[in-house]
């Protein structure tokens, strides 16, 4: 069960990531998958009784801090250049 | 037996509070319900017995996360564009895709798998268990860590170009 | 001794190779010495060559040198081959080759490209004797290749003047498309017999019923005899070939090279004993071009053209008699005329010499006594083409004119008829030629006429020398030696009376050309400019040469200019090569292009796609796991 919740979870955040159009709320469903990954570790690591799982949950935290204190300001000075919240008008990078 | 129906209770709020995520308008709600979704988690994990992940879910996650990601939302003005038209072009095939995602995942899970039982029952983690497991065995992974951080304070300094001087 | 034929051949590759690489660092003496003297050497080893094997019994010697190539059951050998045929051939080339080579070290001192003509002058005279030496048609088409490439080389040998090196191109791609025919006979020749060793393949045809047509074989071969020796439709180079050094029209154009045609047919005269269709058109080709060639000669005015269209008809005329069967009397001629124009064209070098480049007989005149030797050595060698007794040309003429009266094989009074009209002409324009140069007032500009002076002796003692062997060379009667091998035709018996008549016709018909020319073009009136006024228009056609470079140019060039331009050049390559290369690169380019559009910079399009990718990895896996 707990697993399903892991994996609907994780399809939440990246169906967010798909559909929603506000670059702040694409960041938050991103944090939302790294939950449902979590949730997964947890889970496996108390059943099968082995601390990697925990250990690893642990790291998955650091990870996702270091990763939101950058993109967060890098976000913000995207932002304060085009004045625009919608990912629409950040597509310099194709072709 | 209370623990079961607390877990299916923490379980299900997470559940909803992430499909709110997904239909809010409003970012601060948005961020509102993520907090919220991590909040269930963490009741989760303590459910299971893996307190000092809980506590660290709360701590950092909650605490130092989602805190700077409000921060961030109230420096920017959000009622723009994204405001009022909520979804992308790509929602009716996103979402064909993410329950076709589910379905494979459902049918590999329930093949593969045997069927866990969400129990209580099973190892329990304490901060002492804990410690002593990362630092024994995962050190390596501890300094790494280490220099991970470092590195993006780093970033963030040079991302902010603090220090460089007549920069109007 | 059995290699000499080698020697001979390779003498003047020597030369070739030396003069060529070290010519013009050794400077003019060195290169006029090996340039003269390995012909000469060549000559000396000729006659050694020729008098062995008249010792011998006149057995043809043979000398293998190598096995060229050999592919399964199919041999191509080098071999020389000398009998009698091959005896009169080798040493008029290597004979009056040298005579020319000495001649030029005159003509040409001076000039900046001194080693590079030896060079050239003893390539030609290699390849001509590998021409006239090899056993197998491949030796000779390897030597008949090799003189077109030498006389195209030599005909553009200024080539800085795009006129001179366009004349030589004409020449050489003339020669090509009678090739053809040559080759296609060489194929047919070679897969019924399965050699191409003439003298076997002469053998074949003699002893009969040969399996392969030999009237088929022989209008192939003679196809390839009429783009080397200048016949109707092919004889348009030749006038052209003027451009080169009048040494090198002495040699190649006179002497030597076109005169390849009549070897190669005398050689096969097996397979043209079996053919009469195919000797017949020779024949008629032949009497063709001689008539035409001399009725344009009366009016040219450039004082080499005269001799060159000169030399057109005179080979009509050897076509003619080995057309009738006379192989021997065609060879005869050949020798003699290699001797007479050999010494015309060197004493017109002469005179161009003299007049400072001068060669219009409309700006001559009165020369006979400024350059006499010239003069003398001219007036005998005309003398010798007008066939006045007797001197070579007469003999060599005379026997041409009776074998087409009287020959059982294709004599005819007609061919009689039209024959001994272009006699007449010959003796008329060639004495035209000499009144209008040496005689009369002279129409030299006075800046010319300060210069006119002797050559030097390198070239007038050659002269000299020629014009005594024009006057006593036919005494020697060649058709006589080659009886054995190239039997005379029977003459018709009810012709035979006619032997006499014929004679004394021939010596009135030179003489009434002698007489016209000094009634017409000498005396004090303008006998010549009435008449030309009164006969304009065939004035005009004569002098255009009947035309035939225009109507080529006309019906051949342009159409296939326009086939190559419009069809080959714009459908083929640029349309459709050119289009389909274009194609794929515009294909690759328009693929690339569609699939750059996935990279929109939309970051919703990479998330669906990597979920996407991540459903269809999963799927996969566990569904083969």
């Amino acid at each position: 069960m707990l697993i399903g919740l892991s994996a609907a979870i994780f399809a939440l955040g990246l169906l967010g990531v798909i559909v929603r159009r506000n670059v702040l709320v694409m960041l938050m469903c991103m944090e939302l998958m790294l939950n449902g990954v979590n949730l997964s570790l947890v889970t496996f690591a108390q059943q099968t009784a082995t601390a990697a799982g925990a250990v690893l949950v642990f790291l998955v935290f650091v990870v996702a801090t270091a990763e939101i204190a950058i993109a967060i300001p890098i976000v913000l000075l995207l932002v304060k250049r085009k004045n625009v919240l919608d990912l629409d008008a950040y597509t310099d990078l194709k072709g | 037996m209370i623990d079961t129906l607390l877990l299916w209770l923490f379980a299900g709020t997470a559940l909803v509070a992430a499909a709110a995520m997904l239909v809010l308008r409003h970012p601060m709600r948005v961020a509102l319900a993520l907090a919220a979704t991590m909040l269930a988690l963490a009741g989760v994990y303590a459910l299971l017995g893996v307190h000092a992940i809980a506590i660290f879910q709360v701590l950092i996650y909650v605490g130092a996360v989602m805190v700077f990601m409000v921060y961030a939302i109230m420096l920017l003005d959000v009622r723009d564009r994204s405001f009022t038209r909520r979804f992308s072009w790509l929602l009716v095939p996103g979402v064909v895709v993410a329950v076709a995602f589910l379905a494979v995942l459902a049918h590999g899970v329930w093949q593969v798998l045997p069927e866990p039982a969400a129990s209580t029952a099973g190892a329990r983690f304490g901060i002492q268990t804990f410690s002593l497991e990362f630092l024994n065995e995962y050190w390596l992974h501890f300094e790494l860590v280490s220099v991970l951080l470092v590195a993006a304070v780093v970033a963030a300094l040079a991302v902010l170009e603090v220090g460089r001087r007549d920069r109007g | 001794m059995s290699h000499l034929p080698t020697a001979i051949v390779l003498l003047p590759f020597a030369g070739f190779l030396l003069n060529g690489l070290a010519g013009n660092r050794l400077g003019p003496r060195f290169v006029s010495l090996v340039g003269c003297g390995l012909p000469i050497a060549a000559f000396v080893l000729a006659v050694l060559g020729v008098l062995d094997t008249r010792a011998a019994g006149w057995t043809p010697r043979i000398d293998d040198v190598y096995s060229w190539l050999v592919a399964g059951d199919n041999r191509f050998d080098v071999a020389f081959y000398l009998d009698r045929l091959s005896a009169v051939m080798v040493l008029i080339v290597t004979g009056v080759g040298s005579l020319i080579h000495l001649y030029s070290t005159g003509y040409m001192k001076g000039d900046k490209s001194y080693a590079r003509y030896f060079a050239y002058l003893n390539l030609f005279l290699f390849f001509m004797l590998l021409l006239v030496l090899g056993r197998s048609m491949l030796v000779l088409f390897v030597g008949w290749e090799g003189v077109g490439l030498a006389s195209y080389l030599l005909i553009g040998f200024w080539f800085e003047d795009p006129d001179k090196a366009r004349a030589g191109k004409k020449a050489f791609i003339t020669n090509r498309i009678g090739d053809a025919g040559f080759l296609l006979g060489m194929f047919v020749l070679y897969e019924a017999f399965g050699t191409l060793d003439m003298d076997r393949i002469n053998v074949a045809f003699l002893a009969g019923a040969p399996g392969v047509s030999a009237t088929l074989v022989g209008i192939l071969l003679f196809i390839g005899a009429s783009g080397k020796s200048a016949q109707i439709p092919l004889h348009v180079w030749l006038p052209d070939a003027m451009a080169g050094p009048t040494p090198v029209s002495a040699l190649i154009h006179a002497a030597t090279m076109v005169t390849a045609g009549v070897y190669l047919v005398a050689r096969m005269s097996g397979i043209y004993v079996n053919a009469p269709e195919a000797s017949a058109l020779i024949a008629a080709i032949g009497a063709a071009t001689a008539f035409f060639a001399a009725t344009i000669a009366v009016v040219q005015t450039d004082i080499k053209k005269v001799l060159a269209y000169s030399t057109i008809s005179q080979l009509g005329f050897m076509f003619v008699a080995a057309g009738v069967g006379a192989y021997g009397v065609a060879v005869f001629h050949l020798y003699t005329h290699a001797f007479f124009k050999a010494c015309l064209f060197l004493g017109a070098g002469s005179v161009i010499h003299a007049m400072s480049g001068e060669q219009d007989i409309r700006k001559m005149g009165g020369l006979a006594r400024k350059i006499p030797v010239t003069f003398a050595t001219f007036v005998v060698a005309t003398a010798a083409i007008a066939g006045i007794p007797p001197l070579a040309g007469f003999f060599s003429k005379d026997e041409i004119l009776w074998f087409a009266f009287g020959s059982s094989r294709g004599g005819s009074g007609l061919l009689y008829a039209t024959m001994a009209t272009t006699a007449l002409m010959t003796s008329f324009y060639m004495f035209r030629l000499v009144w209008l140069t040496f005689f009369g007032r002279s129409r030299m500009t006075a800046e010319v006429e300060h210069h006119v002076h002797e050559s030097p002796l390198s070239m007038t003692s050659v002269l000299v020398v020629l014009a005594l062997l024009s006057a006593i060379g036919g005494f020697l009667s060649i058709p006589h030696f080659l009886e054995p091998q190239l039997a005379l035709p029977e003459i018709v018996p009810a012709l035979e009376h006619y032997e006499t008549p014929l004679l004394i016709a021939s010596i009135a018909l030179a003489f009434a050309g002698l007489a016209g020319a000094a009634y017409v073009y000498g005396g004090a009136g303008g006998r010549a400019e009435r008449l030309a006024a009164r006969f304009a228009t065939l004035h005009r056609v004569l002098s255009g040469k009947y035309y035939v470079d225009e109507a080529y140019e006309a019906l051949i060039g342009r159409p296939l200019l326009w086939i190559s331009d419009r069809v080959f050049l714009r459908i083929g390559d640029r349309a459709l090569f050119d289009g389909t290369l274009h194609g794929f690169a515009a294909l690759g380019r328009s693929a690339a292009a569609g699939f750059a559009r996935i990279q929109n910079g939309s970051l919703h399009v990479y998330a669906l796609l990597v979920l996407i990718g991540i459903v269809a990895s999963i799927s996969f896996a566990w569904r083969h796991a």
